[in-house]
């Protein structure tokens, strides 16, 4: 009697399950190609190469574009012969080209870090903005500024130092904020980057009302608050060039092990990965990337959810593969958007940092909502 | 000739004050197809755990091949013991190649790619569970079935002595679970030692000649099915009533009934 009574429930199980599960092998199916979707990749180095094209062309284009229309070929040739350059070298390498390569080395920056804290955080949403992380690094930086200003006008120094604090620290507070029962639960990682963006506002107050005489820190501070890229000084590059670069290739041996993480972090653990070890060297590494693209450009958003997205799409999730593309995409990507930002509404400059919101904010927000959706399922 | 593969010593082990398994002492033969069974909560779970050595017992010892765990390198042990997980979730969309990829993991340099050998284990172990033809498809798009068959290609990528199971059978439709019982089978057959956790006692009765099963109490009851299935002792492990046990054995978690003969 009792089996009769289950029997009408067992029947709508069945019914809701899809109808080629109920039928033949699955594998009859899969080798038909069935309903399922076709994930088409293309291959990593013919992106690269791609990218690297791409990015050659922005550098060009975009040292050529401003204030004074500079022809190409002038560009290509002062980037020839720099020395014969006159008076158009004079704006190529004193104005265009150092903003033009702080924007790359912020997009590389910003897009790499996304990579590795999307692939730790096992979240396509772990930008180092969202994360606020960013903000950690402006706050620490801010803190630089104002509290140890013999130093502040080094550009770098106990700044830079600082701000990687910053950042380290914020990682590690959304870390433990986040983390119930071994998964991240999305609206704490969402709110740490919230709480962490209104404190370093209250802090901006504050240091206005205590700093008035000290005009420029504050000039910086507002700069880095709208994600306003600056002109950097070449040793500014010089030093910073290095140290992306180092924590590029560096991130390619982190970026393997979080492939397993990927399977989680118990997972990870049972196939011999030192999980704490991918986690220490993902945030420090992510935090060196956020603090060196806070010390030139400030709050700039979403570049590190756009660019992995999107190449995500291309080449797959792979993170060791994805590396590189998200370096020279963030790269050309940020060179772009800022030759936009400060040209198209000439003479007036918008920050970068406002053009990728209004480009990332709906990104965001799709993707939020494509998530809830899935988890809902 | 029979090897002993694994065996506990008085192996304990407690979450906070609650003791799940108390001075477990068994062992289990190299290529047995072994059933661990019990109701939810009982430690089936904590159990493959600590065999895998995700977590150490309180108390005892446990051997593989002969040599105590804590005395296996970390990054040597998954080369010999692999543990399918009861759930698998992965982000983005990896396709099932890169996810069975994961399994040669333990085999890798630290700093190195996959050698032919690599991709050797990874074609064999998709081929042994029939998802070559799924390798380009992205693992969150699957179905359970398909999914339970791609956690054992990682499992086997992983080229094991022996195979944990946690409840591989759990969330199929009876022709899947008929299915993948007959590729432990199969995998059994060529060689590899499996412990699976698994909820179905028909499933088990048909297809498992050892049985470990362990009771709330705790206790623990391991030996050939005939003489572990037996109603007394289905009882005490499942705590029904005498009445309940005529031809059914109900468990309380899934709320099923299982005949159990």
């Amino acid at each position: 009697m009792e089996a009769e009574l289950r029997a009408p429930e067992k029947q709508s199980a069945t019914v809701e399950r899809p109808l080629h599960l109920a039928l033949g092998p699955p594998t009859v199916l899969a080798a038909t190609g069935g309903q399922a979707r076709l994930d088409k990749r293309i291959s990593a180095r013919k992106l690269n190469l791609l990218l690297l094209v791409s990015l050659a062309m922005a550098i060009v284009v975009a040292t050529a574009l401003g204030a004074v229309r500079l022809p190409i070929s002038e560009v290509l040739r002062a980037f020839l012969h720099p020395l014969r350059a006159g008076e158009a070298g004079e704006i190529i390498f004193q104005l265009r080209l150092p903003r033009v390569l702080a924007a790359a080395l912020v997009g590389a920056a910003l897009s790499a870090t996304g990579v590795l804290f999307q692939g730790l955080f096992r979240n396509p949403l772990a930008d180092p903005f969202v994360l606020g992380t960013s903000g950690g690094a402006a706050l620490g930086g801010a803190f630089g500024i104002f509290l140890i200003p013999s130093l502040s006008f080094a550009g770098f120094g106990a700044t830079a130092v600082l701000a990687f604090c910053g950042s380290v620290l914020t990682m590690v507070l959304v870390w433990y904020l986040a983390r119930a029962s071994g998964r991240f639960a999305m609206e704490t990682l969402l709110l740490a980057g919230f709480a962490i963006g209104t404190m370093l506002n209250a802090a901006t107050v504050v240091f206005e009302m205590r700093e008035e005489a000290s005009n420029s820190g504050l000039r910086v501070l507002a700069a880095w608050l709208h994600g306003q890229l600056g002109i950097p000084t070449w040793s500014q590059v010089a030093l910073l060039a290095p140290l992306v670069i180092i924590a590029l290739v560096l991130g390619l041996p982190v970026a393997g092990r979080l492939n397993t993480l990927a399977l989680g972090e118990e997972y990870a653990a049972q196939l011999g990965v030192s999980v704490v070890r991918v986690r220490v060297a993902t945030v420090v590494l992510g935090s060196l990337l956020t603090a060196a693209a806070v010390s030139l450009g400030g709050l700039i958003g979403f570049v590190g959810l756009l660019v992995p997205h999107f190449l995500r799409i291309l080449i797959g999730p792979n993170h060791v593969r994805l590396l590189l593309p998200a370096a020279l995409g963030g790269a050309t990507f940020l060179i772009l958007a800022d030759t936009f930002a400060r040209t198209a509404f000439a003479p007036t400059e918008i920050p970068v940092g406002v053009f990728t919101a209004f480009l990332g904010g709906p990104a965001f927000l799709y993707l939020l909502n494509h998530r809830s959706r899935e988890s809902r399922q | 000739m029979t090897s002993t593969i694994l065996e506990f010593r008085n192996v304990s082990f407690s979450y906070g004050p609650r003791l799940l398994l108390d001075r477990m002492s068994l062992s289990i033969e190299t290529q047995e197809m072994v059933a661990l069974v019990g109701p939810n909560g009982v430690g089936k779970t904590t159990m493959l755990k600590l065999v895998a050595g995700l977590l150490p017992p309180a108390s005892g010892e446990i051997l593989l091949q002969g040599k105590p765990l804590t005395a296996w390198p970390r990054r040597h042990l998954p080369r010999t013991v692999a543990l399918v997980p009861q759930e698998l979730e992965i982000p983005f969309n990896f396709h099932v190649e890169e996810i069975v990829a994961q399994g040669r993991v333990p085999h890798l340099p630290l700093f190195g790619g996959h050698t032919p050998a690599d991709h050797r284990a990874v074609e064999s172990a998709m081929e042994a569970v029939d998802v070559v033809g799924l390798r380009h498809r992205p693992y969150s798009e699957l179905s359970g079935g398909e999914r339970q068959r791609v956690k054992i290609a990682i499992g086997l990528a992983q080229q094991p002595k022996l195979m944990l199971l946690d409840e591989p059978t759990q969330h199929l439709d009876v022709g899947r679970q008929i299915e993948l019982i007959a590729l432990l089978r199969r995998l059994n057959q060529r060689g590899l030692t499996i412990v699976a956790a698994i909820h179905d006692l028909n499933l088990v009765a048909e297809n498992f000649a050892s049985i470990i099963m362990l009771t709330p109490a705790p206790e623990w009851i391991a030996g050939p099915a005939a003489e572990v299935l037996r109603p007394e002792l289905l009882q005490r492990a499942f705590s029904v009533s005498q009445s309940a046990l005529g031809r059914y054995c109900v468990s309380p978690d899934s709320d099923g009934i299982t005949q159990v003969r």
